[in-house]
């Protein structure tokens, strides 16, 4: 290298002077906008190169944090893939104590709107292991007071009645069981039935004529001589109806949900639930709507239409204000069938 | 610049190397370009002649080192800019640092003592010359410099004639060794 210098060193010399006077023209001469030729041509030769530079950068970059930055990924995901199952956990959780807290705030509104009634909130805890028996357990039992032949109930409708009493449990009959029977009418006509089980999802109506016109979507409520439920709680509502022998065959489609219960009211009286008096229940007085808020299974829906139970406090189980109030002061039961007593 | 003309005087130790009693160089230099300056007072026929330009040849030519001359056409040249009104320091100075590097090769593989010689090569470091000046204020400045030209040829022959005029007054001053 030193022998290559020493052998062409004039050329050398030739061509760093030639250089320096081209340097020393470029700083005198400007170009247009006044900037002088050495900045051009500084920009001109720094400009790729801080091209390259910044592509090497942004490459080495993505490189790095595409490849190299992600060494740590796998665990990461993992850790990751770890939190969201416990979010999902934690999620579904606070999912569930959210419907609970639902549920219990329906009870606790249904119980302050009744207050002259006692009542007693329980949890269903277990249900018969006989698939043909419909029959459930719930959390209390006779250290809180809770008696055979007492009624349970959910804001939505009558549950079913209590058969067995335990210390700490106690075991629900529910309607639709072959053996349950609940003195009911219907709420429009007034016509007085009996609710019994027979086995299906579904109980029956029975002991009513045949000339009893009815319709599908009939409130059904308690008639309450059966001394077991107070007078006008919703049952259901008739289902489906056919011409039978003697009586019609009346299919009931319960008001509560009986295949979803998780939080039931017992009945610590018979004493008829009398709603507290809002300026809504006043307004409404409309049979069709009452019976159109009997419907089970829509009872957000009916309540809606009818402007009746909207709010949870308003609650009416039976529909019993407005039902009354159109039903005829002078009707009389077509007839009155013996009410099962257990 | 007499010390640093004087190195390497010996490099081509088979040539023969002129030498000068000292300051002639420098003297010579400052006469050219005085005398080059005070003649454009007198008329456009002084731009006939380009005397630091001959000047260079021959002392590039006279000591046949390269370095050192390359050194005093760069020099030569960069005061003809700086006593020229609107051209940019180092016009002038890369045309002549390159000539004087090229003068001092040639002299020292050609003989230059010969008119004849003499006039053909300052007839062609004229041309060259002009040729870099086209270039550089082409490149640098984006002007149109013509390469050749009438004009240029007459001058070339007028400066080729009156540097072997010049380069023979020239000899004279060498010293005898």
């Amino acid at each position: 290298m030193i022998d290559t210098f020493s052998r062409h060193r004039p050329l050398a010399l030739l061509a760093t002077v030639v250089l320096a006077q081209v340097l020393l023209l470029a700083f005198q001469i400007k170009r247009e906008n006044n900037v002088r030729l050495i900045r051009y041509w500084a920009v001109e030769l720094m400009t790729p190169l801080e091209r390259a530079g910044t592509w090497t950068f942004s490459h080495v970059g993505g490189i790095w944090s595409g490849y190299v930055g992600l060494r740590n990924t796998r665990a990461d995901n993992e850790r990751l893939r770890n939190d969201v199952n416990t979010l999902r956990l934690r999620n579904r959780e606070l999912e569930s104590e959210s419907a609970e807290a639902h549920r219990l705030a329906t009870l606790l509104n249904f119980k302050d709107a009744h207050t002259e009634a006692p009542m007693l909130a329980a949890q269903v805890i277990g249900a018969s292991a006989d698939p043909t028996s419909h029959t459930l357990f719930i959390n209390r039992g006779e250290r809180d007071h809770v008696r055979r032949n007492m009624g349970v109930i959910t804001p939505d409708g009558v549950v079913g009645k209590i058969v067995e009493v335990f210390p700490s449990t106690a075991q629900v009959l529910l309607i639709n069981d072959k053996d349950s029977g609940v003195g009911a009418l219907f709420a429009a006509s007034r016509t007085h039935g009996v609710v019994k089980g027979s086995g299906d999802p579904q109980p029956h109506m029975e002991y009513v004529i045949n000339e009893e016109k009815l319709q599908s979507g009939d409130a059904i409520v308690t008639s309450g001589e059966d001394r077991i439920f107070p007078k006008d709680l919703l049952i259901g509502a008739v289902d489906a109806t056919k011409p039978g022998n003697p009586f019609q065959v009346i299919s009931v489609r319960p008001a509560a949900r009986l295949d979803r219960l998780e939080d039931v009211i017992v009945l610590l009286s018979q004493q008829e639930l009398l709603p507290k008096k809002t300026e809504e229940a006043s307004e409404t007085s409309n049979v069709t709507t009452a019976q159109s808020s009997a419907q089970p299974g829509t009872p957000a829906t009916a309540s809606k239409t009818s402007g009746v139970v909207t709010d949870p406090n308003k609650f009416k189980p039976a529909a019993a204000a407005p039902i009354q109030a159109a039903a005829p002061l002078n009707k009389t039961p077509a007839s009155k069938p013996p009410v099962p007593q257990r | 610049m007499s010390y640093m003309l004087n190195v390497g005087a010996h490099s081509e130790p088979n040539v023969e190397v002129h030498k000068f009693y000292s300051g002639t160089i420098i003297g010579t230099v400052l006469l050219a370009l005085v005398f080059q300056a005070f003649l454009h007072k007198y008329g456009r026929w002084s731009e006939l002649i380009d005397l630091p330009l001959l000047v260079t040849i021959y002392f590039g030519v006279s000591r046949r080192n390269p370095v050192s001359g390359l050194f005093l056409g760069g020099a030569i040249g960069i005061l003809q800019d700086a006593l020229s009104h609107d051209n940019p320091i180092g016009m002038y100075g890369i045309a002549k640092t390159i000539v004087g590097y090229l003068a001092s090769s040639v002299g020292a593989r050609i003989d230059t003592e010969n008119p004849i010689g003499r006039f053909g090569l300052i007839f062609l470091f004229f041309h060259f010359h002009q040729a870099i000046l086209a270039v550089t204020q082409r490149v640098l400045l984006n002007h149109s410099a013509p390469f050749f030209t009438l004009h240029l040829f007459i001058d070339s022959l007028v400066t080729a004639a009156f540097g072997v005029v010049l380069f023979a007054l020239l000899d004279r001053l060498r010293r005898n060794s």
